[in-house]
């Protein structure tokens, strides 16, 4: 198992995908970084103040933990999981598509550990991704915008229900955990795409279906049509992650959706191990 | 074989922890509290009606109903969103048996008006400026033994944020004025939307706007409905009863839900505070 996940994570480092994740981040990152400092600077200026007496929009509030904040929670819904997405879909529809994955399956491993060290290696790009990306921000935020305490407002970005405030050791600590919950929450998008890509033989295929799946069921999920739907969708209860940085963190809460969502995961995960036993593989 | 067993036991187990951290039933609920404190009772109340009518204003036949629940709740004062005008308000007054006194706000640009009804013979109604609009206000002592109070029924812009963030912030000006004297109350329908919920929209400027003129209100008083939910159709909380952060007993805070009638999009708050 242990040569198994050396030699998936060499194919990993290999793959220019991998690679050009992290680029596309940075470019947020940057664009990120762009909107908020104009935006900070329209808002701190006299033109915000002109039209309203009171903001909490100071100079104050404007740092460099916000600035984090802010992009973490604009890029998680939608652009983490694409990247998660292409590393977990293409690992066995892109051997398939290859021609390596008939010759992978007569060594003598079974084809649950293949996987397993698939998901493996697909869970450590996640992990390394968000790591990177929260990492990059705080940076980011540290030497363009400043440090600060983290406050929160209700409504913009939906964490509280009534104004708070997380001192900055606390809300770096805060990061440290997004990381753990962010990762976990994708793990189910792995899965999924795993899946997929263990059932369509080409990995445009199963990225597009699991991407295709995510999507409609977020967007579904935000439909007021489908309200009643809407607490049996694997999407909700991703957003769990989120908890973590309201100023006490739902922990009962915290742990009953990060269950879910490792049920979701290991469920797809069994499935996925399954119908990959049973598979004919004549590629 | 063994991994399949690992998967297996990992899902077990994931569903066991679900169930087993899974919030109690109860307590997703709204929690309405009932603790036996009680100087000053407060009601707040938009009875106009949902979008969907041609005349969205309170309507005549209603008053029976909004009557019964004032006399049944014998709230010290209550502050009334969307009346049509003082007509309204006498045939309401009239079916309040002589036990309040009332007043309407003086025409703004708006079609509909606020009002508020007090039970004290001796209270001062005051008219309110608010921008282009006025909200009303009433001064008056619950007892001989508590201190002034001023009770102010207010409604912001139902369509645009911004215009909800000026009006606001005048009436916060407004109030801020009068509570070094009084124990100020504002009560109405504010049409913040600020669920928190699951919901994770994205920044947006009526987001920011409604969040800024929450927040400004929260520095200097508190949300005392805050606990009891939604008080209004689709799930939405926009009727608010602020009062003074030194407020020391909270008592009985309740969104009265089987008080509206006709085609009512919002239900009555009950907040009753202690000396």
């Amino acid at each position: 198992m242990f040569t198994l996940l050396k030699l998936e994570l060499e194919k990993l480092l290999r793959a220019r995908s991998f690679y050009l994740s992290f680029i596309v981040l940075i470019g947020f990152v940057a664009l990120m970084l762009w909107g908020f400092y104009t935006y900070a600077a329209r808002k701190t200026g006299g033109q915000a103040v002109e039209q309203f007496k009171y903001t909490y929009e100071s100079k104050q509030y404007f740092n460099g933990l916000t600035f984090a904040l802010y992009s973490l929670l604009f890029s998680f819904t939608l652009l983490l999981p694409i990247f998660v997405s292409m590393s977990a879909g293409s690992q066995i529809a892109g051997e398939a598509r290859a021609g390596t994955l008939r010759m992978i399956c007569t060594r003598p491993i079974s084809r649950a550990s293949l996987i397993m060290s698939k998901f493996l290696v697909t869970a450590f790009h996640a992990a390394l991704l968000l790591t990177f990306f929260i990492g990059l921000n705080l940076v980011i935020g540290l030497i363009f915008v400043g440090w600060g305490n983290l406050e929160l407002y209700p409504g913009p970005l939906n964490l509280v229900d009534a104004p708070g405030k997380i001192m900055r050791d606390e809300a770096l600590m805060r990061f440290g955990y997004a990381v753990l919950s962010g990762t976990w929450a994708l793990l189910v998008i792995a899965a999924l795409a795993l899946l997929c890509s263990v059932v369509f033989d080409s990995p445009a295929q199963a990225i597009v279906m699991t991407i295709a799946v995510y999507l409609t069921l977020y967007i579904v999920g935000r439909v007021e049509f489908f309200e009643h739907l809407r607490p049996y969708f694997f999407t909700t209860d991703m957003d769990f992650w989120r908890d973590v940085f309201k100023p006490d963190i739902p922990w009962q809460n915290l742990w009953h959706y990060a269950a879910v969502c490792g049920a979701y995961t290991t469920g797809l995960l069994l499935t996925t191990v399954i119908i990959f036993e049973r598979k004919d593989i004549v590629t | 074989m063994w991994v399949k067993l690992i998967l297996l036991l990992l899902f077990c187990l994931m569903i066991f922890g679900a169930v087993h951290f899974a919030q109690p039933r109860e307590s997703e609920q709204p929690s309405s509290s009932n603790n036996a404190v009680h100087s000053l009772r407060l009601l707040t109340w938009n009875i106009g009606y949902a979008e969907l009518e041609d005349d969205t204003r309170a309507h005549d036949k209603d008053l029976p109903a909004v009557a019964e629940v004032i006399l049944r709740e014998d709230a010290d004062a209550v502050a009334l969103q969307e009346v049509t005008g003082n007509a309204q308000l006498k045939i309401l007054l009239g079916l309040l048996q002589g036990k309040y006194r009332g007043a309407v706000a003086q025409q703004g640009r708006g079609d509909r008006f606020e009002a508020v009804l007090v039970k004290d013979t001796g209270a001062r109604f005051i008219p309110v400026p608010v921008g282009d609009r006025y909200a009303q206000g009433v001064s008056f002592k619950p007892s001989d033994d508590t201190e002034q109070v001023l009770v102010l029924s207010a409604h912001a812009d139902a369509f645009n944020a911004a215009r909800r963030r000026t009006y606001t912030e005048a009436l916060l000006d407004w109030a801020e004025d009068r509570a070094q004297s009084s124990r100020v109350f504002i009560a109405g329908d504010f049409n913040f939307e600020l669920k928190a919920g699951n919901e994770t929209n994205l920044y947006t400027d009526n987001l920011k706007h409604d969040s800024e003129s929450y927040s400004h209100i929260l520095r200097q008083f508190r949300d005392l409905g805050r606990a009891a939910g939604d008080t209004a159709i689709n799930d939405r909380r926009i009727d608010y009863v602020f009062g003074p952060t030194s407020l020391q007993h909270v008592g009985r805070v309740e969104v009265l839900r089987n008080a509206a009638v006709g085609r009512m999009d919002h239900w009555p708050l009950l907040v009753e505070v202690g000396p």
